[in-house]
């Protein structure tokens, strides 16, 4: 068995995983636990037309619809855990931006909504490669989001967008609250420093134009060398 | 259980939809709301026999809600549901006074019976005339 230590970013990224794996679970275990009540209401239903009651073909059928509605939203909880397990096979390859941020939403939602805060994610118009570790940009903007969640206070509105800079594409988080700095809380700060290394960027934490903050993530030009695990 | 008037508290609005729908037809006077905040004010206006509450929701969570009932409303017996319970959650629950710490998903009929061995004891808030 070998001794090699674990690196910091698969360090921080078992936690991420755990963090994320274990809301997506709790998510799909509603999902369930739906599907469950309403199979169980549609039993009842017809169990009552068949003692003579009235049990109406369109009431059943809606119930049925209802049922497939959660299957729809299981199999995007799914599909968002089995795009989260794939990030991290390619941490030198070529990743679309967009695809990356509309993942993190998914993967966030559940976070937000727990929080009560409003959480918006605006991917690009157009697709926008990036040279790196999409794993690594999930790692910060996870951090970024406790962040903005820890110093959410009356507006409780967070925003993620991608833009071109003129530096190359960068990243925002916007949160309508000021947020203090993003060392206040050990393990995020940590978490940001590991994915930040592994993305060579820098976070620059500056006051949003109408209130509020944004915390801006460069990523550079779509040639941006990869940088390696660890 | 005729009479017996009864909440479900869970953020799922579908479940509640549901499950409020399975009770009603089983004789029991049950609402349904979405939030603790709502299961509150509920309560400052009406009077329940039992709440069922999921721990784990946006605000105010089951344990808080489970909490302020046991303080003020101490004739009303709560039943915890939760989708990944813990012991640590389970005993802070019986600690606070909650009659029974259910998994998700529950059967309807062990839902009845611990509903029924819940209210077996006490008075209810609409007795049989």
């Amino acid at each position: 068995m070998s001794n090699k230590p674990v690196q910091p970013l698969e360090r921080k990224g078992i936690v991420l995983f755990g963090a994320v794996g274990a809301g997506l679970s709790h998510e799909l275990s509603n999902v369930f636990n739906i599907i469950n009540e309403l199979a169980g209401l549609q039993q009842d239903i017809v169990a009552a037309a068949a003692q003579g009651g009235a049990a109406g073909l369109a009431r059943v059928s809606d119930l049925a619809a209802r049922i497939k509605a959660q299957v729809v939203r299981g199999e995007e909880i799914n599909r968002s855990l089995h795009r989260l397990s794939h990030s991290v096979d390619e941490p030198d390859g070529t990743f679309d931006l967009g695809e990356t941020l509309v993942l993190f939403g998914s993967l966030a939602a559940r976070a937000a909504r727990l929080a009560e805060v409003s959480f918006e994610v605006r991917s690009p118009e157009s697709p926008t490669a990036h040279r790196g570790d999409p794993f690594a940009l999930l790692l910060v903007l996870h951090a970024c989001l406790r962040a903005a969640i820890a110093a959410a206070a009356s507006e409780r509105r967070i925003e993620v967008s991608a833009e071109d800079g003129p530096e190359g594409a960068q990243v925002i988080v916007c949160s309508a609250d000021p947020i203090s700095d993003l060392q206040s809380d050990a393990s995020v700060a940590e978490m940001l420093e590991t994915g930040c290394a592994a993305l060579a960027v820098v976070p620059r934490l500056e006051r949003a134009p109408g209130g509020g903050c944004l915390i801006v993530l460069n990523l550079g030009s779509e040639s941006t060398e990869p940088r390696s695990r660890g | 259980m005729d009479h017996l008037r009864l909440m479900f508290v869970d953020d799922e609005e579908e479940l509640v939809s549901a499950l409020v729908e399975r009770l009603e037809l089983r004789g029991i006077d049950a609402i349904g709301v979405t939030s603790g905040d709502e299961a509150l004010e509920h309560l400052r206006e009406e009077s329940f026999d039992v709440v069922i509450i999921d721990v784990k929701m946006p605000g105010i969570g089951g344990l808080e809600v489970l909490r302020t009932v046991s303080r003020r409303y101490p004739d009303v017996k709560v039943i915890l549901m939760t989708g990944h319970g813990s012991a640590k959650d389970s005993e802070i629950g019986r600690r606070l006074g909650a009659v029974a710490y259910l998994q998700k998903p529950v059967d309807l009929e062990d839902l009845l019976a611990t509903i029924e061995l819940a209210t077996d004891s006490k008075e209810r808030v609409h007795p049989d005339e």
